[in-house]
């Protein structure tokens, strides 16, 4: 009897030990690649790596690049037979063209099995990079809405202010319209003798994303309710035009070859009044060390006209990858948006995509504009979201420039760019 | 026979290397220019024949590309010309410290063209780059070197050759070192100025490594991509967008590979007959 005991008994200890063992060993082994933006989000996870190879013994390692690299060289790992890139960070531009091409793994059946709650996650997150025709692709990974930082101390400054009174007949104060925020800026390029807007003007990308929050904030939209074109209208053209008059009177030089970065830069040197640009972007130039120009002399607000463009970066896992991986992935992804990490990251100035972050005391007492910020969020509106998003983003990004450097009109950029909106929602059968 | 059979046995691995490495690529790209191939319909069937060349050729923008590529490759390589022959001409007169210039020529050649873009890229930027610091020093006004659609071209421009001259300039110093001293001298003694020997005696002499010069630039400034992609990505508006970043934007912000590749196979034929031209310039020299 005790010998038949003792052989199970040795056989099981010898497989605890052995999986045991395995499972370290594995999980030792295993080290995942992601291709990240290089832009302070990541910056902040990165710093938290060690943490997670500690708790999990899984290395995970950032590859950073410039935005503009990133889709391209996405699509060349995903279209092999496997992926260099384990976790993916995906945009919520690629949030449609991924899942059609059939590049990304469902995530519910990990959801389901880890029983991870997706319930604190804001709502219009998870849909604009959570899911996609009702499967569940990403996890979001941090929002990039976009609003008004300016410089509190030039609007305050006597100076300005009897100045612009004299031009203009009204106080200098923080615009509520955008044709105002235009006027203010052309008048600080004019009268305080630095940038009115630092603006990211380079086509594709830059500019679209700039545009749209013109777009929005003049009332008009590119899709209606029912999904049709909508770009082609009078809201449209007073948009445009006032991007063009912006880029031409109130931004800096060079301002169509600008990306974020430059505009970056520009606003922390303190050679500029304002940008239109994502919110957390507020803590990088507010920061005493990096920006002592401009640090706690910045303000946020949203869009001058009530709305801004709206963003957002999902966490996904490619298809093809090995199920080991895929599993290593999901647990780097459980951790990094869980409510301590997310909580952590929004210390150092994360922008959050769970609502328990955002009313969390310690990240609120830290950081109190993050009402402010709740409220871009929570008034932004979407860029369309379909397979051909980047190539909408490269045919409107033509057209802004175009118009911005007076090689078309307002009326055909607009025309054209609703059209190719049109042609391309026709080939991705919408 | 037997000598052409043996011939044929030690050429085959190279053959059969290329074939693998440069042809493979090449026939799949011209099958994928006939093909139904995107991003979102991974299969090459059905085969849509001359579709999507019709497709591309209808793009007003395709035709803006091919100008711009055009006058691109034009400009710039009128450019190196010029400029690489002044030098050439100037370093054929050097004796001392010759293998110093030469070396030194070398430097920027050496450089990948995207290390170029980033490096000019940081220069000239508008608003803190050192070139307009400079410039404002000394109270000449900055530019907006790679923001305004009619400088970004030629700033463009001016960096590719800043990059591609020192070939022409080997290249062409190494001619104007080959040429014989005799027609010179015979010149001079017939009365000729330097400028007069220069231009009846040494031009002539030197027309086929000219010409040999002048025909692979245009084949390699015909494929310009990487400074394009880093400086100006193809703006502002279309200003810089040549042909081979508009093949990129259809294949992967399109993603259209089949139409990408139509592009690709347009560029491949403007410089496979380039290519010939070099060939058929070069035997008739030979003969």
């Amino acid at each position: 009897m005790r010998r038949k005991l003792k052989t199970p008994l040795l056989a099981a200890s010898l497989t605890a030990f052995l999986g045991l063992g395995l499972h370290q060993v594995q999980a030792k082994d295993i080290t995942l690649h992601a291709l990240m933006e290089d832009v302070p989000e990541t910056h902040i996870i990165e710093s938290m790596l060690p943490e997670f190879q500690k708790e999990t013994g899984i290395k995970v390692e950032f590859q950073k690049l410039v935005y503009s690299d990133m889709h391209d060289k996405l699509v060349a790992q995903l279209t092999g037979s496997s992926s260099f890139y384990n976790v993916l960070e995906v945009d919520f531009l690629w949030a449609g063209e991924f899942p059609a091409a059939g590049w990304l793994q469902p995530l519910q059946p990990m959801v389901d099995a880890s029983k991870f709650d997706l319930a604190p996650f804001i709502p219009s997150m998870i849909d604009l990079v959570g899911k996609n025709q009702g499967t569940l692709y990403m996890i979001p990974m941090y929002n990039y809405s976009m609003g008004l930082i300016y410089r509190t101390d030039l609007l305050q400054d006597p100076k300005l202010q009897a100045a612009y009174k004299a031009k203009y007949n009204t106080d200098l104060a923080p615009p509520k319209t955008l044709a105002e925020y235009v006027r203010i800026a052309s008048f600080m390029k004019d009268q305080a003798g630095i940038a009115g807007s630092a603006m990211q003007g380079q086509r594709g990308d830059p500019n679209a994303m700039e545009f749209s929050n013109y777009l929005f904030s003049s009332g008009g939209r590119y899709l209606d309710d029912q999904g049709h074109v909508a770009l082609d209208s009078p809201e449209a053209r007073k948009a445009l035009t006032l991007y063009v008059d912006a880029i031409q009177h109130a931004a800096q030089k060079g301002a169509l070859s600008a990306t974020l970065d430059d505009t970056q830069r520009l606003m922390c040197s303190g050679a500029a009044f304002s940008f239109v640009t994502y919110w957390w972007m507020l803590p990088q130039v507010n920061d005493p060390k990096a920006c002592p120009k401009v640090a706690g002399k910045l303000a946020i607000a949203v869009m001058p006209g009530g709305h801004g463009e709206s963003g957002g970066w999902g966490w996904g896992i490619p298809k093809n990858e090995s199920p080991a991986l895929q599993k290593a992935a999901w647990t780097f992804i459980q951790w990094v948006q869980g409510e301590k990490i997310s909580i952590a990251r929004a210390m150092e100035g994360h922008a959050p995509v769970r609502s328990d972050v955002y009313q969390n005391a310690d990240v609120l007492k830290k950081y109190p504009y993050y009402k402010e910020a709740e409220q871009v969020v929570a008034t932004g509106m979407a860029f369309p979201v379909f397979p051909y998003s980047a190539q909408y983003e490269d045919v409107l990004g033509t057209q802004l420039s175009l118009a911005a450097s007076n090689q078309t009109d307002v009326d055909t950029a607009v025309k054209k760019a609703a059209n190719g909106l049109a042609d391309l929602q026709k080939k991705a059968g919408q | 026979m037997k000598t052409r059979l043996t011939g044929w046995g030690f050429a085959f691995p190279g053959v059969a290397l290329i074939a693998l490495v440069m042809g493979f690529p090449v026939v799949y790209a011209g099958v994928l220019a006939f093909s139904s191939l995107t991003f979102l319909h991974a299969r090459l069937t059905p085969f849509k024949g001359f579709a999507n060349f019709a497709t591309i050729f209808a793009d007003p923008l395709f035709w803006n590309s091919m100008k711009t590529t055009v006058e691109y490759s034009v400009a710039t390589v009128g450019g190196e010309f010029f400029l690489g022959l002044v030098v050439a001409v100037m370093l054929n007169q050097v004796v001392k410290m010759k293998a110093v210039y030469f070396a030194i020529l070398t430097i920027p050649m050496a450089m990948s063209p995207v290390s170029v873009g980033l490096v000019w890229h940081m220069l000239l930027q508008p608003n803190l780059g050192i070139t307009n610091t400079l410039l404002e020093s000394v109270g000449i006004p900055g530019v907006d070197w790679l923001g305004s659609t009619h400088l970004a071209f030629w700033t463009i421009v001016g960096v590719d050759i800043w990059q591609q001259v020192s070939f022409v300039i080997l290249i062409l110093a190494a001619g104007l070192a080959s040429l014989p001293l005799e027609p010179l001298e015979a010149a001079a003694v017939d009365g000729a100025n330097a400028w007069q020997r220069f231009r009846y005696v040494t031009l002539p002499m030197l027309r086929p490594v000219a010409v040999i010069a002048i025909i692979i630039q245009l084949i390699n400034e015909f494929r310009t991509y990487d400074l394009i992609y880093v400086l100006t990505r193809g703006g502002p508006g279309v200003s810089t967008d040549v042909l081979s970043f508009f093949a990129y934007r259809r294949a992967f912000l399109g993603l259209a590979l089949n139409e990408g590749s139509a592009i690709a196979f347009v560029l491949l034929l403007i410089v496979l007959a380039l290519t010939t031209v070099f060939f058929v310039y070069t035997s008739r020299q030979g003969r």
